[in-house]
């Protein structure tokens, strides 16, 4: 196995500037991820216009969006733990077993816990990450424009049967990501579509204009909506250390959850909510002989947190391989590679190593560096949960008009981004998800161009997308995980109404 | 709150409507771009109507069972929530003529009183943000930011 790409990686990580970045990043990520409700999307779409315009390289920024990821997934955990409100998604599961322990005076000792098995969640992805994207990169390579796209169908296929409970919204989520990305200039034919006569609107809707719209402004309305009073953070933390027999107890739930995160964090559209929910049932199941899940069990507590973040780096494998995201996050930062003119694909890892393995050995570093801060400096992470909304939301929507504006120094942008971010507000109040609606922007321009291809090699023969081998996988597959929960679903209710009829 | 009544129920079929009418004004845009040349077998049209076809099949599919939807503000909340976003239009119109700090004021200090700050910390947080911001984006990472008529 060829890993020669990570060494120059750590070269690349390991400059000033980059580690540098990679601490600030780590620093900024947990403190996004510390806050209700801004989770590692947020972030993101929030910084990466102002590293966009102050010219950092491409390996910079994804070092530095890297690192907000991976930090934001420590810190969801900091507020499920000591406020009960999940900082992001992925730290829903944390909450069940985090706040009872923190209500018994045992919060520091949660956080601890939970801090070593992101640390071994985080590594063992990376580690996995490190492995296993060169293989999937040159299998990819046999990749033909058919190939890419049942490619797609399938990771889209993979969404709307994995996020949320209501495929039917994801995938409508899917189709209008779509719809925004055929905006534009029509690159084979020269055709105008959609621009009504604004030249602006040439080069399709920026992506940085459509995430921060969709993430940034319709959360302040969000926040806005839940502003209640009543909920207060548990000040006291207790020990900061963790007893040695809970961290025994807790060896095999992290080193399940890994393997749980990264394996679902491979399969694209899903994320890390999906991964920490069935590693806690998982855990639930294999180690829950006393009952003592959701009454502060350390088990419950590791095995979800572990998955969060081992979740993080399996979402790097299909974005750095195939070009296709893994999470919602991870197609941001694809979106992040086209503002560079960098096209994500098989071809990533041969035509720029020096980024792919820079971006794979900081997380390496960015591990380290997470439990380094992580554990002495939780005391001050804590106290991001006690700056109040009125405080915190105008600083969110300068950085969002700012962001936007210095991208290209226009006020259509802003418009277009107050639009969207109402929109998106429309949309979430109707319980649509907002990451679908990103998969399918940053899929839509290769999606369309690659079936255009193949059925102009074929001329216009649509068999060309089930000749191949690979092709026939894939459908089998997007068959498969479109169908499967459909299955699950109707044999639950079979058996429901047997027991109900027994009964 | 999430909403499972038939208030809920009618968001959603209002919602599955205005994205049903979407798809049919996208269908029909799409049917009718117009093009010179195009080098492939589909040209330009065929990828948009077919996504509005799958958009309108989906929006039938969401209008025959909604599902949940969020309870949507009233009164005084809904008119805090259009608050937010008229003061962003707000900023955005003044960045150019008036200037990032005098922008950012604006909004900061009229969101910071939506959000619940008395009027005072509002207008001294409106200063603050302002102040920070033009340090760390035009000082320190050099972002071009216009200044406006009050500090040219």
């Amino acid at each position: 196995m060829n890993l020669d790409y990570l060494w120059g990686g750590f070269a690349v990580a390991l400059t000033t500037q980059n580690l540098l970045i990679g601490l600030v990043g780590c620093f900024l990520g947990t403190m996004i991820g510390a806050l209700p409700a801004i989770g590692p999307i947020n972030g993101i779409a929030l910084l990466l216009p102002i590293a966009y315009t102050m010219g950092l390289p491409p390996e910079s920024t994804m070092i530095l969006l890297a690192a907000v990821y991976c930090g934001a997934e420590y810190g969801g955990r900091i507020s499920s733990i000591l406020l009960n409100v999940p900082g992001d998604a992925g730290a829903v599961m944390t909450a069940l077993d985090g706040y009872p322990m923190a209500k018994q005076g045992r919060a520091g000792e949660a956080l601890a816990i939970s801090g070593l098995s992101s640390f071994v969640g985080g590594v063992i992805g990376t580690i996995a990450l490190a492995l296993f994207a060169p293989i999937l990169s040159s299998l990819a390579i046999g990749f033909g424009p058919a190939e890419y796209f049942v490619l797609m169908i399938f990771a889209l296929a993979t969404l709307g049967s994995m996020v949320g409970n209501q495929p039917v919204k994801t995938l409508m989520g899917c189709v209008l990501g779509l719809m925004l990305a055929t905006i534009g200039l029509d690159a084979t034919s020269g055709a105008y579509r959609f621009t009504f006569g604004e030249p602006e609107l040439g080069e399709g809707i920026e992506f940085v204009v459509l995430v921060i719209g969709l993430f940034s402004i319709s959360e302040a309305l969000i926040i806005l909506e839940n502003q209640s009073a009543g909920v207060s953070a548990i000040r006291k933390l207790g020990r900061m250390v963790a007893r040695l027999d809970d961290l025994r107890r807790c060896v095999m739930p992290t080193l399940r959850g890994s393997a749980i995160g990264f394996v679902i964090g491979v399969l694209p559209g899903t994320g890390a909510s999906v991964a920490s929910a069935i590693s806690y049932t998982t855990e639930k199941r294999v180690s829950d002989r006393e009952g003592t899940f959701g009454k502060g069990d350390v088990r419950g507590l590791a095995a979800p947190e572990a998955a969060n973040n081992a979740t993080a780096c399996g979402a790097f494998v299909p974005m750095l391989t195939l070009g296709v995201p893994g999470s919602g996050t991870t197609a941001v930062m694809l979106g992040a590679l086209m503002l560079y003119n960098i096209q994500p694909g098989p071809l990533l890892m041969s035509e720029h190593p020096e980024m792919v393995g820079g971006l794979v050995a900081s997380l390496f570093i960015g591990n380290v560096f997470l439990l380094a801060l992580n554990l002495p400096l939780v005391n001050l992470f804590a106290r991001v949960l006690t700056i109040p909304n009125w405080l915190l939301v105008p600083g969110i929507l300068v950085l969002s008009v700012v962001g936007v504006y210095s991208t290209n120094a226009s006020a259509l942008s802003l418009y277009l981004m107050l639009a969207i971010g109402m929109a998106g507000w429309l949309l979430r109040k109707l319980g649509f998800d907002m990451a679908p609606i990103i998969l399918g922007f940053v899929l839509g321009d290769v999606m369309e161009i690659n079936m255009r291809n193949a059925l102009a090699i074929s001329g216009g023969d649509v068999s060309i997308f089930f000749k191949s081998w690979i092709s026939l996988v894939l459908w089998g597959l997007a068959i498969t995980v479109a169908v499967l929960p459909f299955m699950l679903g109707w044999r639950a209710k079979r058996i429901g109404r047997s027991a109900d009829a027994r009964s | 709150m999430a909403d499972s009544t038939s208030n809920g129920r009618t968001a959603g079929r209002i919602g599955a409507a205005a994205l049903l009418i979407l798809a049919l004004v996208f269908g029909l845009g799409g049917a009718t771009i117009d093009y010179a040349f195009a080098s492939d077998p589909l040209g330009p049209r065929v990828f948009p109507v077919v996504l509005a076809s799958a958009l309108a099949v989906l929006a039938l599919l969401y209008w025959r069972s909604p599902g949940v939807a969020e309870t949507f503000p009233r009164g005084s909340h809904l008119l805090r929530t259009l608050a937010v976003p008229s003061l962003v239009l707000l900023s955005a119109l003044l960045l150019d003529p008036a200037g990032f700090p005098v922008s950012v004021f604006v909004l900061t200090a009229g969101v910071a009183w939506i959000f619940g700050a008395p009027p005072r910390l509002a207008l001294l947080s409106g200063a603050g943000h302002a102040l920070l911001w033009w340090v760390v984006f035009v000082r320190l990472l050099s972002v071009y930011l216009p200044v406006g008529w009050l500090f040219a």
